[in-house]
C-alpha cells in the first residue's frame, strides 16, 4: 500500500465473478482490505431485507403442534423477497397505522388444510395461499418455474376417475412436497392467517437471505524448488499427504511438487509443521494477500444469490449515505480535506 | 472402537414401534414382586393370620373367626348402584381425574361358632389397593405397543408404578440384612443393654413365607453364655439361650454339648479355617448351668417356663395353657423361616458355634454395611407385610370390640352372627384400602410394632417425569435406608468392592444421599418368586431337589441326626437359613463345581439364580456352604467359563458368592491369576457395571470420575422430550423441549433402551475460545440465531385441577358451578362455560375461570398469578356424571421457556455453564472454508482442571460423524474387551488416530481445530480453534422461574419488614454477610438505606420521662365536633400522645427506628423485662 503525502488513498475494487447459480456464488474482491470484505459479510448475512412470516392469527389447530411451535416454523419458511428492497418496514409505513398489515408493508398468507382421510396428511409450505404471486415460498416458486411435468396432460390421457384420484396422490406425494410444517391425522386441522413482513437477519434470523456467506484471504504460496528438489519422492508424498485438503500434487512427468489447487489451503499450516518436522524449515512460504478475498455465498432462495451481493452493496451504500456530512460544511474542508468532499458526495 | 454405526432403530417407518424389552426389563424388580404379591402374598397372609377366638363367658359359646378366600379386582370404574356393569378404568383416566388406580379387594371372612364343621363366610369389602401399571391386574398388561398408544400412555411404558391420587408414586428399593443369614457383628450399642454383655452378637433376619420378618439377636455375655433376644410388640424380650435349645426338641445336656463343641478338635487348632476353641466346652457348661439354675430339666418344663413369662405379652390367650403360650412364642417369634423344631434347634447350634467362633477371632465379622450381606425390600412385598399388619390390626380390633360388646351389654348381647358382624361393622373394614393408598401417598407406614423394618417414613417417592433418564432412574434406584441419612458416621456411604457389578460406583447423588442412594447397574436384577418362563417357582421342590443332588455329591444329611464334626473337617451346608447337613471339605469344591454346572442346565430343577455361597476355610468369615434360593436377592449375569465349554452360558451370580469367585475382566487378561487358581468366570461387558444413564455418557472411560457423576445428575435435570403422549397428561408441572436431536456420539446403551425416543439435548457447534470475555467462569455464549431458528426452544406445561366439589356436604346439588358473569370484562379470557378459551394467551391478573355460587349468588374470577403471559393449552372436564354441571376441570397452561441469558446448559461430561449472552450471528467467529459460526462458545479454562476428555473427543467424533453422515459408537472401555475375533486387547491404534482420520478424510484438520476469522473484524483469529458438535443439554433451571425483583411490596405484619419468597412478590434476604461486606466498604449510608429507610422504617413516641416506648398512646381530640358546627373546616389537629405511665404528654419525643426495635421492647414486657430508652439530643451526650 502507498501512501503519499497528501495523496489520495481512494482505492478502486474489483469484483471478478467465478461461478454464478441461482443460489450460489463465487467471486473474487479484490483491491481492498478486510474491513470491507467483512463489511460486506456482515451486511449480506444481516442486513439485506427479505420477507418472512411475521404475524401469525391462528383460527383451528387441531394439530399436534402447539400454536407458538407452527408460527415459528412458518416464520422460518423462506419466501421469495425480490419485492423486499423496494417495500416499506411496516414501522415506517405511513400508509397503515402502524398495524402492518398494508399493501405496501405486508403480504398476506392464509393456510385452511384438513386432513379427512387415514394416512397421515403433511401439511408443507405448498399449502400456504399468497394474496401476492410474487411473494411465496421458494420451494414452490422453484417448483413452478422448472417443473417439466404437466399434470393436466396426464389426467386428459387416463380419464378414469379412480386413477386420476390415484395419480392426484402421487402428485401430491411427488409434487407437493414442499417444506413440511406440521403433519394431520385424520381429523386434525389447521387453518390461520399469517401476515408477512420486510426485516433484516439482525432483527431474526428468519429474514436473514444468506445460508452462509464466507470469504478467505487468496493465498500465496511460494515453495522453495532447490529444498523441495532434495526431497525423496517418497518424502515429497508424505509432505503433500499432511495437508488435509488436496493443495499440491506431484507432476507425473517431472516427478515435481506443485501447487493444484492454492485455494483449497486452509491456512491449517499443516505443511509448514510437516516441513518443520522432516528438518526443512522454510521449504514453503505461504501468506495470505491482504488485498484479495474469494467469497462464496449461498442463498436460502428468497434472493438470488447474485441478487444479495448487489442489495448488499446498495445497502452499504444507504448506510454509508446515513453518514453523509451536509453541504454546509464546506468551512470544516482544512479539517477533512478531501475526505470531505467525498463525504458530501462530491 | 468408534465404530460408526449406521442409524438402525431410529429409521423406523410409521407406525411400527421398536423393541422396548430392555427398557420393561428395568422396571421387573417392581412389578414381579406386586404379581407375587397378588398371586401368592395376599392368600399366603390370610393363612398366616391366626384365627380370633372369642368366648362368651355366660353361655360358653365359643366363635372363631379367620379370613378365607379373597377376591382384587382389576381397576373399574364406579358405576351408579343401579348398574351394575363395570367397565374398565385405565390408567391415564386416573391422572386426568386426580383419583387412585386401584382395584376393590374382598376377604371372606369365616365365622366358626363352637365346633361347627363348616364355618359361615360373609363377604366384607375392603376397601381398595392401589394396583400396579403394567402388573397382572392392569389392563395395560402384556399391551404392546400400539395397544398403549390406543390408551393414551407413551409406546414405551413400562409401569411399576401406582397412580394415587392422580399422582405417579412408586415404592423405593430398600436395602436389607440378608434374610434368613446368620451375621456376626459387633456393636457397642449391644454392651449397652444391661450388665454382662459383651459388644458381639449374631443377627438373624428371619422372613417367613408371607414376607414378614422378625430380627433374632444372639448376645454372647462377658460370662461365657448367650442370650437370644427377639422383638415382641415392638420390645425386645432376652432368653437364655439353654432355655431356648432345652424347649425345642426333646433333648438332653450330653446331646446339646456334644452339638455344640463337635467343631473343635484338638488336631485341627492349628489349621486355616478351624473355628473352635476349647473355651467353647466350658461355655457351654456354663449355658446348661444356667438352665439347671432355673431348674428346668425336661423340654415340657422349659416350654411352661417360656409361656409363663410371655403370656401376658401375647395376644388372645386368655385360657390357653402355659405350654401352648411358650409353643407360640417359639414358633412365631423364633428362627421364624424354619417350621420344624429340629431345624430351629440346628440353626440355633449353628449360630452358637459363628457365635463362638467370632468371640474367639477364629471368624471375621460379617461386615454389616457390604453388599454382600444385603438385599432388597420390594414393593410388592412391602404391601404385602402392611396388609397383613392392617388386617391383622382389624381383626384384633374387631374381637375387642365383641369383647367389649359382650361384658358391658351382656343382656342384649349374645354371639350371634347378626350380631358380630354389626360390631364388625363398627370398625370399618374399608379403612385397609385406605391405609394402603396413604402409605403410598405419604411414604408413611402406620404400623404399631414398625414391621422389623428399620423405618417408617420414606417409603415412596413420587416418578416424576421430568425426562426420561429421571423417570427409569427412579425405578433402578435403591436407597441405603433412612436411618442413615443422619448419622454422623460416614463409612456406610463408602463403594465397597463389594458392591461390584451390583450398584453403581457412577451414579449416586453428590451431596446429602450420597452413597446411601445407590443405582442398580444396567445388568443386575432382582431374583423373583417368578422362574425366567413367568411361572411361580415352587421352593419345596427346589429345595427337596437341591438336597437330593446334594446328598448325591455326597452331603450328610442333617436328619435323622447332624454329623458331629465342624470345619474344617467338614463344612455346615446351609439352604435358605436351614442346616441341611455337613460335606467334607475335601469334596466341598467338587460340589460346587457340580451345582453351578447344573445351575445352567435347563432340566435339573436347580433353578438358574440359585446362590452357591461357598465361604472357604481362609480362616476369614465363618466357613460353610450357603445356599440361596430366596427372592429379593441381587443377581447378574456373568459368563461362565469352566461349563459346557462354550462361552455362551451366562450364569446369574449373587453378591454373596461373588466375593469368593473368580471373575476376569471382559478383556480375557487373567489379572495376575496363576494357573492354580484360574478364572472360572468372566465379565460380559465392564459397562456391565453402571447404570442406565452412567452407560449413556459418551466416552466416559476418559472423564475425570467426578465428572461422570455430575453428568449423572445433570442428565436427571434436563429438559428434554419428557413424553410422547403430552396431550393426554396432567402433571403438575412438565418441561418439554421443542427441537431435540439424536446425539451423533452415542453408546450401545442408548440405543438398547430406545433413549431416542425421548431425546434430552441438542448437537451444538461449540467452539472452545475466549472470544469477548463473556465466557468467563463458566458462562457460554449462543449464537442468537440458532437460538431464533429453534435451537434449545422449550416449554413449560402445567397444570391446573379445579375441583369445585364439596367435600363436606354430599348434597347432590353442587353449589358452585362454572359460569361466566357476561357482564364484567371477563368475557375476553373466559368462554360462556365459565372455562378459558383455548390457545388464549392469558395476561398476569387477567381472569382465566370463573365461577358461580349458587347458594351466595356470587360469581368468583379466578386471576393469573405471577409475572408472565401463558397460553392455555388445554382444558379437559370431568364429565363423570353427565347430567351434572360439570365439577372438575383440568386447566393446562403452557409457559414458553425460550434460551435467553441465564439459562443453564450442560454437556454431558459435566460441563455445566449458564448463558451470559446471545451473541449476534454476524459477531461470531466464522471459519473460512466452510462459513460455519459456532451455535455456542465456551472457555477453553473450563478443561485444565476438569480433565473431560471425553467431551473433547466427543467434538472430533461427533465432527468426524457428521462428515461421513454416520453416527459415531462412544462405548465406554470399548477397548477392553476382547474383539470378536479372538483377539487380544491391544489395539494397534488409538481411538484418537480413528477418529482423525474420519476428520482427514474429509480435508479437515486431523486434531478437530479450524482457522477461524473474526466475526467482528474480518481477520484471522491468532489461534486454531478447536470447533465441532457436542451434545448439549438444556437444565431445568431457567431464569425466568427464579428472577426475583421488588422495589415495594408486601411486608411481615409483625416485623413490617419485606416478606421473604418469591411467590409472594418478596425481598431477597440481605444477610448478616452482606452486612458486614457494606461495613467493610464503610458504605455508611448505603446500609443505612438498605436495611432501615427501604426496609422497616419506623417513627416512635419515646415518653422521655419514663424511657418507654409502649406506653404512650394517641388522644383523641374533642373539639372536632365544635368546630364542624361553627362551619369551619376541619383542620388538621396536632396529634396528641400520652403516657399512660407518666399521665402527661409532657416528655413526648419522637424517635426513628426499626420497627422490629419496638417489636423487641413488646416481646421483653411480655415475660416481665421493661425496656428504657434514655433520649438526649446528640451533642449532649
Amino acid at each position: 500500500m502507498e501512501v503519499g503525502g497528501g495523496a489520495s488513498n481512494q482505492r478502486f475494487p474489483k469484483i471478478k465473478i467465478r461461478e454464478m447459480k441461482d443460489e450460489y456464488l463465487k467471486f473474487e474482491l479484490r483491491e481492498t482490505d478486510a474491513s470491507m470484505a467483512n463489511a460486506l459479510r456482515r451486511v449480506m448475512i444481516a442486513e439485506v431485507p427479505t420477507i418472512a412470516i411475521d404475524l401469525v392469527e391462528i383460527e383451528v389447530n387441531s394439530s399436534v403442534l402447539n400454536d407458538e411451535f407452527i408460527s415459528h416454523r412458518l416464520g422460518l419458511i423462506p419466501l421469495t423477497s425480490d419485492r423486499a428492497m423496494g417495500m416499506r418496514f411496516s414501522r415506517d409505513c405511513d400508509a397503515c397505522d402502524g398495524d402492518g398489515q398494508c399493501e405496501h408493508c405486508s403480504v398476506e398468507f392464509h393456510l385452511d388444510v384438513r386432513c379427512d382421510q387415514d394416512q397421515t396428511l403433511d401439511v408443507t409450505s405448498a399449502d400456504l395461499i399468497s394474496t401476492d404471486p410474487s411473494v411465496i415460498p421458494v420451494d414452490v416458486a422453484a417448483k413452478s418455474s422448472s417443473s417439466a411435468y404437466d399434470a393436466s396432460e396426464n389426467k386428459a390421457c387416463l380419464g378414469l376417475r379412480q386413477i386420476l384420484m390415484l395419480l392426484c396422490l402421487l402428485e401430491r406425494k411427488i409434487y407437493r412436497r414442499g417444506i413440511i410444517i406440521v403433519k394431520l391425522r385424520r381429523g386434525q386441522e389447521l387453518r390461520l392467517r399469517a401476515i408477512a413482513r420486510k426485516g433484516i437477519g439482525k432483527d431474526h434470523a428468519k429474514w436473514s437471505p444468506a445460508a452462509t456467506v464466507t470469504f478467505m484471504y487468496e493465498p500465496e504460496i511460494r515453495i522453495n524448488e532447490e529444498m523441495m528438489e532434495s526431497l525423496s519422492i517418497d518424502d515429497k508424498r508424505s509432505w503433500i499427504e499432511s495437508s488435509p485438503t488436496k493443495v499440491f500434487d506431484i507432476d507425473p512427468n517431472t516427478q515435481q511438487v506443485v501447487v493444484v489447487d492454492p485455494e483449497a489451503y486452509t491456512y491449517d499450516e499443516e505443511v509448514i509443521k510437516k516441513a518443520e518436522a522432516m528438518g526443512k524449515p522454510g521449504l514453503i512460504e505461504i501468506e495470505a494477500k491482504e488485498d484479495s478475498f474469494i467469497f462464496t455465498v449461498e442463498s436460502t432462495g428468497a434472493v438470488k444469490a447474485s441478487k444479495l451481493v448487489v442489495n448488499a452493496i446498495e445497502v452499504l451504500k444507504q448506510k454509508l449515505d446515513a453518514v453523509r456530512l451536509s453541504d454546509d460544511t464546506v468551512e470544516a474542508d482544512d479539517q477533512f480535506g478531501e475526505l470531505g468532499v467525498h463525504m458530501r458526495g462530491g | 472402537m468408534a465404530k460408526t454405526t449406521s442409524s438402525t432403530n431410529c429409521q423406523n417407518s410409521h407406525g411400527s414401534y421398536s423393541n422396548y424389552k430392555d427398557l420393561e426389563d428395568l422396571a421387573k424388580p417392581h412389578i414381579e414382586s406386586f404379581d407375587h404379591f397378588h398371586e401368592v402374598g395376599i392368600e399366603s397372609i390370610l393363612n398366616s393370620i391366626k384365627p380370633v377366638k372369642i368366648i362368651d363367658p355366660i353361655t360358653n359359646k365359643k366363635l372363631e373367626i379367620y379370613f378365607g378366600h379373597h377376591d382384587l379386582y382389576p381397576p373399574q370404574k364406579e358405576r351408579s348402584k343401579i348398574a351394575s356393569i363395570h367397565k374398565t378404568l385405565l390408567p391415564f383416566e386416573c391422572r386426568q381425574a386426580k383419583i387412585s388406580y386401584s382395584g376393590r379387594f374382598d376377604v371372606n371372612v369365616c365365622f366358626k361358632f363352637d365346633d361347627a364343621h363348616h364355618p359361615i363366610q360373609h363377604k366384607f369389602h375392603f376397601g381398595y389397593i392401589p394396583i400396579m401399571i403394567k402388573s397382572k391386574l392392569c389392563h395395560l398388561r402384556g399391551a404392546d405397543s400400539q395397544k398403549l398408544v390406543s390408551c393414551y400412555e407413551e409406546p414405551t411404558e413400562m409401569g411399576g408404578y401406582f397412580i394415587v391420587g392422580g399422582l405417579e408414586r412408586l415404592i423405593r428399593l430398600l436395602i436389607m440384612p440378608k434374610r434368613n443369614y446368620a451375621m456376626s457383628v459387633e456393636r457397642d450399642t449391644f454392651r449397652k443393654q444391661q450388665d454382662g454383655y459383651s459388644d458381639k452378637a449374631v443377627i438373624i433376619r428371619c422372613v417367613r413365607q408371607d414376607q414378614s420378618s422378625a430380627t433374632n439377636r444372639l448376645y454372647y455375655l462377658q460370662s461365657g453364655s448367650a442370650r437370644l433376644g427377639f422383638w415382641v410388640k415392638g420390645r425386645q424380650f432376652l432368653l437364655p439361650v439353654g432355655v431356648v435349645l432345652k424347649a425345642l426338641i426333646d433333648t438332653n445336656d450330653q446331646e446339646i454339648y456334644v452339638n455344640l463343641t463337635c467343631c473343635y478338635r484338638d488336631k485341627y487348632q492349628k489349621v486355616k479355617g478351624a473355628v473352635g476353641t476349647q473355651l467353647v466346652g466350658e461355655r457351654v457348661k456354663i449355658i446348661l448351668d444356667e438352665v439347671q439354675e432355673l431348674s428346668l430339666f425336661t423340654r415340657a418344663q422349659c416350654v411352661e417356663h417360656i409361656g409363663e413369662n410371655f403370656k401376658p405379652v401375647m395376644d388372645g390367650v386368655g385360657n390357653e395353657t402355659h405350654y401352648s403360650v411358650g409353643d407360640a412364642v417359639l414358633e412365631e417369634y423364633i428362627l421364624v423361616h424354619l417350621k420344624s423344631y429340629h431345624d430351629k434347634f440346628n440353626m440355633l447350634i449353628f449360630m452358637l458355634q459363628k457365635l463362638f467362633a467370632f468371640v474367639d477371632h477364629m471368624a471375621a465379622e460379617d461386615r454389616a454395611d457390604a453388599l454382600q450381606n444385603h438385599e432388597v425390600l420390594q414393593p410388592g412385598h412391602l404391601i404385602t407385610i402392611y396388609l397383613k399388619d392392617k388386617l391383622q390390626e382389624w381383626l384384633m380390633k374387631g374381637r375387642r370390640l365383641i369383647q367389649d360388646e359382650l361384658n358391658n351389654n351382656r343382656a342384649k348381647y349374645s354371639l350371634e352372627l347378626e350380631d358380630v358382624k354389626k360390631t364388625l361393622d363398627k370398625n370399618p373394614s374399608r379403612s385397609i384400602g385406605t391405609a394402603i393408598e396413604s402409605m403410598l401417598k405419604t411414604g408413611r407406614l402406620a404400623s404399631q410394632y414398625g414391621l422389623d423394618l428399620q423405618q417408617s417414613g420414606g417409603m415412596t417417592v413420587q416418578a416424576e417425569r421430568l425426562n426420561f433418564l429421571r423417570f427409569i432412574s427412579f425405578f433402578r434406584s435403591v436407597h441405603r435406608g433412612a436411618q442413615f441419612a443422619n448419622q454422623r458416621n460416614t463409612s456406610v456411604r463408602k463403594l465397597l468392592p463389594e458392591a461390584w457389578g451390583f450398584l453403581c460406583p457412577v451414579h449416586t447423588p453428590d451431596g446429602e444421599p450420597c452413597g446411601l442412594l445407590n443405582h442398580m447397574s444396567s445388568t443386575c436384577r432382582i431374583t423373583s418368586y417368578f422362574d425366567s418362563k413367568g411361572n411361580i417357582k415352587n421352593f419345596d421342590n427346589i429345595r427337596s431337589s437341591i438336597l437330593n443332588v446334594l446328598i448325591g455329591i455326597g452331603m450328610t444329611p442333617s436328619l435323622p441326626k447332624l454329623v458331629r464334626a465342624g470345619p474344617p473337617e467338614v463344612l455346615c451346608v446351609l439352604l435358605d437359613g436351614c442346616v441341611i447337613g455337613s460335606i467334607s471339605s475335601t469334596i466341598v469344591e467338587k460340589a460346587v463345581l457340580h451345582i453351578r454346572k447344573l445351575k445352567l442346565s435347563a432340566n435339573s430343577g436347580i433353578p438358574e439364580d440359585l446362590e452357591v455361597g461357598y465361604v472357604p476355610l481362609l480362616g476369614l468369615a465363618y466357613p460353610g456352604l450357603y445356599l440361596f434360593t430366596s427372592p429379593s436377592r441381587f443377581v447378574r449375569p456373568v459368563k461362565s467359563l469352566c461349563h459346557a465349554g462354550k462361552n455362551l452360558d451366562f450364569e446369574l451370580i449373587g453378591p454373596f458368592e461373588q466375593v469368593y469367585m473368580e471373575i476376569r475382566c471382559a478383556d480375557g487378561g487373567e489379572g495376575g491369576r496363576t494357573e492354580n487358581n484360574p478364572a472360572t468366570h468372566e465379565e460380559i461387558h465392564p459397562t456391565g457395571i453402571l447404570s442406565v444413564v452412567a452407560n449413556l455418557t459418551p466416552y466416559s472411560d476418559h472423564n475425570q470420575s467426578p465428572r461422570n457423576m455430575y453428568q449423572c445428575q445433570m442428565a436427571k435435570q434436563t429438559m428434554g422430550f419428557s413424553s410422547q403422549a403430552l396431550q393426554f397428561r396432567a402433571d403438575q408441572k412438565l418441561y418439554h423441549l421443542q427441537t431435540p436431536q439424536t446425539p451423533i456420539v452415542r453408546t450401545a446403551a442408548y440405543t438398547k433402551y430406545n433413549i431416542d425416543e425421548f431425546p434430552t439435548g441438542t448437537n451444538a457447534i461449540v467452539a472452545v475460545l475466549a472470544y469477548t470475555g463473556y465466557d468467563m467462569e463458566d458462562a457460554m455464549i449462543l449464537n442468537k440465531s440458532s437460538v431464533e431458528r429453534g435451537m434449545c426452544r422449550g416449554t413449560i406445561y402445567q397444570s391446573e385441577t379445579i375441583d369445585l366439589e364439596d367435600k363436606k356436604i354430599g348434597s347432590s346439588d353442587p353449589r358452585k358451578i362454572f359460569s361466566r358473569n357476561n357482564s364484567d370484562m371477563s368475557r375476553g379470557t373466559i368462554d360462556s362455560d365459565g372455562l378459558p378459551y383455548v390457545g388464549k394467551i392469558i395476561h398476569p391478573d387477567e381472569p382465566y375461570y370463573s365461577t358461580y355460587d349458587t347458594v351466595s349468588g356470587t360469581t368468583y374470577k379466578a386471576k393469573l398469578k405471577g409475572s408472565e403471559p401463558v397460553t392455555v393449552d388445554y382444558v379437559a372436564v370431568d364429565a363423570k356424571n353427565p347430567d351434572k354441571d360439570t365439577q372438575k376441570v383440568n386447566i393446562r397452561f403452557r409457559r414458553p421457556r425460550n434460551p435467553i441469558i441465564g439459562d443453564k446448559f450442560s454437556s454431558r461430561h459435566g460441563q455445566k455453564g449458564v448463558c451470559s449472552q446471545l451473541w449476534p450471528d454476524i459477531d461470531m467467529p466464522f471459519s473460512g472454508t466452510t462459513g460455519l459460526r459456532p451455535d455456542l462458545i465456551i472457555n477453553p479454562h473450563a478443561f485444565p482442571s476438569r480433565m473431560t476428555i471425553g467431551m473433547l473427543l466427543e467434538s472430533i467424533a461427533a465432527k468426524g460423524g457428521s462428515l461421513h453422515g454416520k453416527f459415531v459408537d462412544a462405548t465406554p472401555f470399548a477397548s477392553s474387551v476382547r474383539k470378536e475375533n479372538g483377539q487380544s486387547s491391544s489395539e494397534p491404534d488409538s481411538l484418537v488416530d480413528e477418529l482423525g482420520t474420519l476428520l482427514k478424510d474429509r480435508g479437515f484438520n486431523y486434531h478437530g481445530l479450524e482457522v477461524l476469522y473474526s466475526g467482528v473484524l474480518g481477520t484471522e483469529l491468532a489461534c486454531e480453534i478447536f470447533i465441532g458438535p457436542v451434545y448439549y443439554q438444556r437444565l431445568r433451571h431457567m431464569v425466568s422461574d427464579k428472577f426475583q425483583v421488588r422495589n415495594t411490596g408486601p411486608v411481615d405484619p409483625t416485623t413490617k419488614q419485606p416478606m421473604k419468597g418469591r411467590k409472594r412478590g418478596g425481598g431477597i434476604r440481605f444477610g448478616e454477610m452482606e452486612r458486614d461486606s457494606l461495613l467493610a466498604h464503610g458504605a455508611a449510608y448505603l446500609l443505612h438505606d438498605r436495611l432501615h429507610t427501604c426496609s422497616d422504617f419506623h417513627v416512635a413516641d419515646v415518653c422521655s420521662l419514663c424511657g418507654s416506648i409502649l406506653t404512650t398512646s394517641f388522644i383523641q381530640p374533642q373539639k372536632k365536633a365544635e368546630r364542624a358546627i361553627n362551619g369551619l373546616p376541619p383542620g388538621r389537629i396536632p396529634k396528641k400522645v400520652t403516657c399512660h405511665a407518666c399521665k402527661t404528654s409532657k416528655g413526648m419525643e419522637t424517635v426513628a427506628m426499626p420497627y422490629v426495635f419496638r417489636y423487641l421492647a413488646a416481646e421483653l414486657a411480655a415475660m416481665n423485662v421493661k425496656m428504657t430508652l434514655r433520649l438526649s439530643s446528640g451533642a449532649e451526650s
